[in-house]
């Protein structure tokens, strides 16, 4: 272990970082001097969860080749299957209060009517649809966030690689995907609340009350555990023998082919693994958000993903963390209402309608003249032999 | 000549005296009954008016209706309007006008049955009515309620009906009218035979009306009913719809449904126990009837009815289905004629799918057919592609702004719509393309920077709100062939466009000097180049083509649909999709593509009819597949064309 933190010393470096990070949040949180409010600390919470599916991308798009843009498929089916058990188990608290006033103790069937009418009410019906069968456990939920998101992975993976569809055609398959997925959520009786998606997330059963502060600083600590121990088993993948097939299979799929490994393996195993943690990713950050719907999960986000990725540095998993923080938070900034809007005289550029243009832009930008992303910036500073 | 003169006097001012009577005369004959009419009373009245024969009978009844008629104090009825405290009178004879006071007159005022009656009688005169607009509004209204009486009066007037189509609309109309009502089993079953090959919704609802059931439950089959069939409780009909039935008919004792045996429990509380049943322990339903069965025994509830108690009532009833009607000879004939004309329908829907799929095989085409030159020719992929469509459509609805007459402002939209694409297109081609052309997943990203940047501009100058593009008056309207099959203009129009492209397209790449050379540059850039063509500028122009017809396919799409920033985005998977599945490089494969795409769409739709999306997702879980089996599309290029 010594030897490979040695060997990969910016990953040591990082996980400095992110520790110091951690510890400078905290002193400035609520629970310290208070200078961070809750909701900022939720956003750096939900931050540092896109920050690990961003390496999750680097490493299927920019050490093994594959543009995914599906990636955040994976994500939203994690959140939604942490946000069922969530849902569930509050809506049952909620619901057992209001019977429990009752002169006659409620039946199972009562209180399941009851759970069902409150959740599903908005979709007019009162069935626990067979996706919520084990929506009352919330281990089951948990295994459900990591062996959903893979075994789709899997499949569709076995099913793309296997008939060597590669490149654009890939990216366009696993849009496709993605789009079905969403259209999929967006119907009423897909039995996951249609356009509704599930809401009220960010209150944690058991936990009704402990403050919002203390909740989002603990999933903030989650998520940077998260990401450190995401970011080294992704570090450990990439590195090492392994790690040289994967790059390898980047640069010259056939070549691999012909000195006898089987590439579909390695792929297979790159797309899995990093679905398996997008899931884990989205399964953190929507307790956070609160709410998911389908349109978190549309085409348009996994292709946001990879922009974070770009514009960070492929190829790189701190160019990854760095794109994904960098435009996200600046993201927000601007649509946020942070930016100042400039007066032109003539019109004046309100950044909330404007930041879209300046991402596009900046984006055909980085794709031209900087391929290496901010992440390459770092090649100026430490110079190799 | 003079006796002839003398003649024409006497018999115009005669002509009252020596025919048998006028307007005036008959109802005076009837004073009583026209001036306080009853239902039954006023019949005689309107037989008299019938037999008559005079042109203003129908007049005089519309007014009677209306409550426009009055009575002068001796005795005389006029048509006549209110105006303040006079009245516009009209002679009912000679239709003189006058004006009078109205202390002289009393208003008539039939109340609503008679009003139904005169209604009734009125639609015979306007059956044959000389005015055509007023014969079709009387087959109109015989059509929204039809009944028993109006049946005689529309096959009299079937036979001196002057206009075709009115008297194919008579003998409709008279076929339903007889199927429910003529006289006799044999003329009902004749016109329920003529009907087996009318596939309109009306008549399938009159056919339907005879063979309309209703449930019954009897201890045995009724043998002097008409019935339609046994219904056995579980196969059929639910248990719960069989017992309910048994309760409506008196038959069986009703159900306890849980929140009454809650009520009742609660109500019922004595000392923290119901019946001996603590109340901590009644949190399951088996602890719950113990307790209920537990006060019934004491005789404070009424008993339980147990699934038992509920099969052993249903075994010993006969459950079936009763029709209205209580001749079978006409229920059968009723059946025989609706299962031909579903048969009917079904073929007929089927050619409406067929062609619903062939219109949105034609709008997936026009929005992939550019797509297919840029990303099946040259290889490059755009994400923009959308937008260009965008762009199109939003020019279309910039040039209505400024030319109102819509047939003109589509004729300029759509050059218009090919020159801003094309030079869009050839834009993003010279400026960032140009640099990628090796790297075609940094072309994906790039392009998506563009379209991102382009959609959120289009949103800046337009809104967010949907624009119209509205079509040219003439595109309104659909194409009816019957009931069932029918297609709107503007999918036509979408059609026909789709079509000319299909033939450009070839024309420009096989028969024109442009396609030669975007095929030389194609297949080999640098032996192209040797022959003295200009790679770049054969690029440029290939990618200028396919972004320009995105643009004209941009406004063919915003007619039909709504003109919004994200219309684009909508398109961009499904033209992908159509370009892979057809086959890269191939615009016949592009052709393949959107029909099977198109027609899966409505395939999958049909099946589902409820939900659009459910199609959508199971469409795309298709090609997913499909690309599986056929990873090179439909149409698959061979040899060294083929190679990536």
């Amino acid at each position: 272990m010594n030897s490979f933190f040695l060997r990969n010393p910016s990953t040591l470096w990082f996980l400095m970082g992110l520790g110091l990070f951690t510890i400078g949040v905290t002193i400035l949180s609520e629970a310290g001097i208070g200078f961070l409010s809750t909701s900022f600390i939720k956003i750096l919470g939900k931050t540092l969860c896109l920050c690990l599916i961003a390496v999750a991308m680097d490493v299927v798009w920019g050490y093994c080749g594959i543009l995914s843009l599906g990636h955040f498929a994976f994500f939203g089916i994690g959140g939604y299957a942490v946000g069922m058990w969530l849902m569930y188990a509050r809506t049952e608290g909620i619901v057992l209060d209001s019977l429990a006033a009752q002169t006659i103790p409620p039946t199972p069937q009562e209180i399941s009517d009851a759970i069902g009418n409150q959740i599903f009410g908005v979709v007019g019906s009162s069935e626990f649809p067979l996706v919520w069968a084990f929506a009352d456990s919330l281990f089951l939920q948990l295994l459900m966030v990591v062996l959903v998101p893979g075994l789709l992975a899997l499949v569709f993976g076995w099913l793309a690689f296997r008939s060597r569809v590669t490149g654009v055609y890939l990216s366009i398959l696993t849009q496709a995907m993605t789009l079905a997925l969403s259209l999929y959520l967006f119907q009423n009786d897909s039995g996951l609340r249609g356009n509704n998606g599930l809401s009220g997330l960010q209150n944690i059963p058991g936990f009704e009350t402990t403050p919002q502060a203390t909740i989002s600083l603990a999933f903030f600590y989650a998520s940077a555990l998260a990401l450190a121990l995401g970011y080294v088993l992704f570090a450990w993948v990439v590195s090492g023998k392994m790690g040289s097939v994967i790059k390898a299979i980047r640069d010259n799929e056939s070549r691999v082919r012909f000195l006898g490994y089987h590439v579909e393996s390695y792929k297979l195993l790159v797309f899995t693994l990093t679905a398996i943690i997008a899931g884990i990713a989205g399964a953190l950050y929507y307790p956070q958000a609160g709410i998911i719907n389908p349109a978190e999960i549309a085409p348009i986000a996994s292709i946001y993903l990879a922009v974070w990725v770009a514009i960070g540095g492929r190829g790189r998993l701190y160019g990854a963390v760095i794109g994904a923080a960098f435009v996200s938070l600046l993201s927000s900034w601007f649509t946020g209402g942070g930016a100042p809007a400039i007066n032109l005289g003539f019109y004046t550029v309100n950044w909330t309608d404007w930041w879209l243009v300046l991402l596009g832009l900046s984006f055909v930008a980085v794709t031209l003249f900087f391929p290496k992303g901010i992440g390459g910036l770092f090649d100026y500073l430490v110079r190799k032999p | 000549m003079r006796r002839v003169f003398l003649f024409l006097a006497l018999w115009l001012g005669f002509a009252p005296a020596l025919q048998a009577q006028d307007l005036q005369s008959i109802l005076q004959i009837h004073a009583t009954e026209v001036a306080d009419p009853g239902r039954r009373t006023v019949n005689a009245v309107l037989d008299d008016l019938a037999v008559s024969g005079l042109s203003g009978v129908a007049d005089f009844l519309e007014s009677w209706q209306d409550k426009a008629v009055w009575q002068r104090a001796d005795g005389q009825f006029f048509v006549a309007a209110e105006a303040g405290n006079d009245l516009h009178l009209t002679d009912i004879v000679s239709g003189a006008q006058s004006t009078a006071s109205k202390a002289n007159f009393t208003q008539i005022k039939p109340n609503g049955g008679v009003r139904r009656v005169i209604g009734t009688a009125l639609v015979q005169f306007q059956l044959t009515d000389p005015d055509l607009a007023r014969r079709t509004t009387a087959v109109a209204s015989i059509a929204r309620s039809p009944n028993a009486d109006q049946l005689a009066p529309l096959l009299a007037s079937i036979a001196p009906e002057p206009d075709a189509d009115l008297r194919a609309r008579k003998v409709q109309l008279a076929n339903f009218l007889s199927a429910s009502f003529a006289a006799t089993p044999n003329d009902r079953i004749a016109a329920i035979d003529n009907m087996a090959q009318d596939t309109s919704v009306e008549a399938r609802a009159v056919l339907n009306q005879i063979l309309t059931v209703r449930p019954g439950v009897a201890a045995m089959l009724p043998d002097n009913e008409n019935v339609a069939g046994v219904l056995t409780p579980g196969q059929d009909m639910t248990p719960d719809a069989a017992y309910s039935l048994l309760v409506a008919a008196g038959l069986a004792p009703p159900r306890t449904p849980p929140g009454v045996i809650r009520a009742a429990l609660e109500a019922h509380i004595d000392g923290g126990r119901v019946a001996d049943v603590p109340v901590a322990q009644l949190n399951t339903n088996a602890m719950r009837e113990r307790a209920y069965a537990g006060l019934a025994a004491a005789g404070r509830v009424p008993p339980l009815v147990t699934p038992s108690d509920r099969d052993a009532a249903m075994a010993a009833f006969a459950f079936f289905e009763i029709y209205a009607e209580a001749d079978p000879a006409i229920t059968d004939a009723a059946k025989r004629a609706l299962a031909s004309v579903e048969t009917r329908v079904a073929a007929g829907q089927t050619v409406d799918l067929a062609l619903d799929a062939l219109s949105l095989a034609s709008i997936y085409f026009l929005a992939a057919i550019g797509l297919a030159i840029t990303f099946g020719v040259m290889g490059v992929i755009n994400m923009a592609h959308g937008e260009f469509i965008m762009m199109g459509a939003y020019t279309g609805y910039v040039v209505q702004l400024f030319i109102p007459d819509y047939t003109l402002s589509i004729i300029v939209a759509l050059p218009l719509a090919f020159a801003v694409t094309f030079g869009a297109g050839v834009t993003m081609e010279r400026l960032v393309i140009r640099h990628l052309y090796h790297r075609p997943l940094e072309t994906l990203l790039a392009t998506f920077g563009i379209s991102i940047a382009l959609q959120q501009l289009a949103k800046n100058i337009f809104g967010t709100q949907a624009r119209p593009l509205t079509s040219p008056a003439w595109l309104d309207g659909a194409w009816v062939f019957s009931d069932v099959i029918q297609i709107s203009y503007i999918r036509i129009a979408i059609f026909v466009l789709a079509l000319i492209f299909l033939a450009l397209i070839l024309f420009v790449l096989k028969r024109t000097r442009l396609g030669l050379e975007v095929r030389a540059v194609t297949q080999n850039p640098g032996m192209a180049a040797s022959m003295g063509i200009n790679p770049e500028r054969i690029n440029m122009l290939t990618f200028g083509l396919g972004s320009g017809i995105a643009g004209i396919a941009g406004v063919a799409i915003g007619l039909y649909a709504k003109v919004t920033s994200e219309m684009g985005a909508d398109y961009i998977v499904q033209s992908f999709m159509t370009v892979v599945v057809g086959g890269v490089g191939n615009v016949w494969g592009t052709l393949a593509g959107a029909s099977l795409i198109g027609f899966l769409q409505k395939g999958i739709e049909w099946l589902n009819p409820s939900n659009t999306l459910a199609a959508q997702t199971y469409m795309i879980l298709f090609i997913i597949l499909f690309i599986q089996f056929r990873p090179k599309g439909i149409v698959a290029l061979k040899g060294r064309a083929a190679a990536d």
